[in-house]
């Protein structure tokens, strides 16, 4: 049974949706970039999550490991991760994702504007998308989950960081090093804020 | 510096202003109490200096009402009367410091300088309006989120928070927040407003800086 995949025989399907989600990415990053000379993202990081990860998760959240439990109870098994210069370029990737046919946005947090308690910023999207072949739930056509997360080159290394810092246990000093991990989340978005501002005076002068 | 002087003697008053004016401070005068409070809504002052004894709204109840506000512009009291009970009322109601009539000129100027340093040390180290909280020494503001500010933009905030629903003039926000700087020119008082809007917006102020590029500016609620 290990043998196989927790993806079932819907595993190439997940790695062909991802592939038609980054292929518009790049068609209308493309188009920007010929339009206006804009790169709308700097880089972009596209995966189906690994068997061993994904079975890992399953167990953790007591999910038999299932095709089912992987694509219609967890959402990550496909996820973007979308890495921008700019803060409004955020927003602009997360406008014309929603381009894409026959998608359907499930959750949207924007951390950006609301940043959590710790000074995690980022915008987060959970989407469905409709693809002409069968799912783990008997829909045809099928539907799956795509997590997206999109935020800026700073907001990406702080993230980093502080992941690194999570999954250290016995940190010297922890109390001091999350009080100057958020200090520094704040500077980093103060840097964003006022990159776009200069952005906007050039453009708008 | 800006310097309001409420004085009702006509002669004294326009003696004062003439000497202060000469002496660096930009005079503004009124002549009552009701008038004082008027300029105060408009204007923003470094120092005051008033007369106790004026018609329509006297020197006392003025100050009770400007300190009511949440104003804390130090204020010189001129008082004829050398009675101790009056000058104790004074600053009670919110004076720091008195000055009894007949005074000499050079005290009078003294003791205007030495409230005008004052007020720069104690300048108080959180400020708040609205939503929003200024950390001075931080150099940090808070709404729902926090963002880290330049020194500047501390400066100009903090002097934004001071003077909230005022008018404030691209001339006037220059002269106290890039003062005496070599090579600055009033073009950035437009980049650092344009700065610290980017800023409140980023933590989610109910507070906003309305105006046009090189006009006024004011900070008020959205």
């Amino acid at each position: 049974m290990s043998e196989e995949s927790i993806y079932g025989e819907y595993k190439q399907n997940l790695e062909r949706i991802l592939n038609e989600i980054v292929a518009h990415i790049r068609r209308y990053t493309d188009e920007e970039y010929e339009r206006s000379g804009t790169k709308l993202h700097e880089h972009l990081i596209a995966r189906v999550k690994s068997e061993e990860s994904m079975r890992e998760k399953c167990r953790r959240r007591e999910l038999p490991e299932t095709p089912y439990s992987a694509l219609h109870e967890l959402t990550d098994s496909i996820g973007i991760r979308i890495v921008c210069s700019f803060i409004d370029d955020v927003y602009e990737n997360v406008r014309l994702i929603k381009s894409f046919p026959s998608l359907e946005v499930v959750t949207e947090k924007d951390y950006i504007k609301h940043a959590k308690p710790n000074g995690y910023r980022s915008y987060h999207m959970i989407v469905k998308v409709k693809a002409p072949f069968k799912d783990a739930a008997g829909n045809d056509p099928g539907e799956y989950f795509v997590e997206i997360q999109l935020r800026t080159i700073a907001m990406d290394s702080w993230a980093s960081l502080e992941h690194k810092m999570k999954y250290k246990k016995n940190i010297a000093n922890s109390d001091l090093i999350v009080a100057e991990l958020k200090r520094c989340a704040d500077e980093l978005a103060a840097c964003d804020v006022s990159m776009q501002t200069i952005r906007n005076l050039i453009n708008y002068s | 510096m800006r310097l309001l002087l409420a004085e009702d003697e006509k002669d004294l008053s326009r003696a004062l202003t003439a000497v202060l004016s000469h002496t660096g401070y930009e005079t503004d005068a009124a002549f009552d109490g009701v008038e004082a409070l008027e300029l105060l809504e408009k204007n923003d002052y470094d120092v005051i200096v008033m007369d106790i004894m004026m018609p329509r709204m006297d020197g006392i109840e003025a100050l009770k009402k400007i300190r009511e506000s949440g104003n804390y512009t130090p204020v010189l009291l001129l008082t004829a009367k050398a009675e101790v009970d009056d000058r104790v009322t004074g600053l009670e109601a919110g004076a720091d410091d008195y000055l009894a009539k007949p005074f000499a000129i050079k005290e009078l100027l003294a003791r205007v300088k030495s409230m005008t340093r004052r007020n720069e040390m104690y300048a108080p180290k959180n400020l708040r309006v609205g939503s929003v909280t200024l950390n001075i020494e931080k150099q940090e503001i808070t709404s729902e989120n926090s963002i880290s500010l330049a020194l500047k933009e501390t400066k100009l905030l903090e002097f934004f928070m001071l003077n909230s629903e005022k008018e404030l003039s691209t001339e006037r926000i220059f002269d106290h927040v890039w003062k005496n700087e070599e090579g600055a020119g009033t073009d950035v008082v437009w980049v650092y407003v344009s700065f610290l809007r980017s800023k409140l917006q980023a933590v989610n102020a109910d507070i906003e800086i309305v105006g046009e590029k090189n006009g006024s500016y004011m900070l008020r609620s959205v």
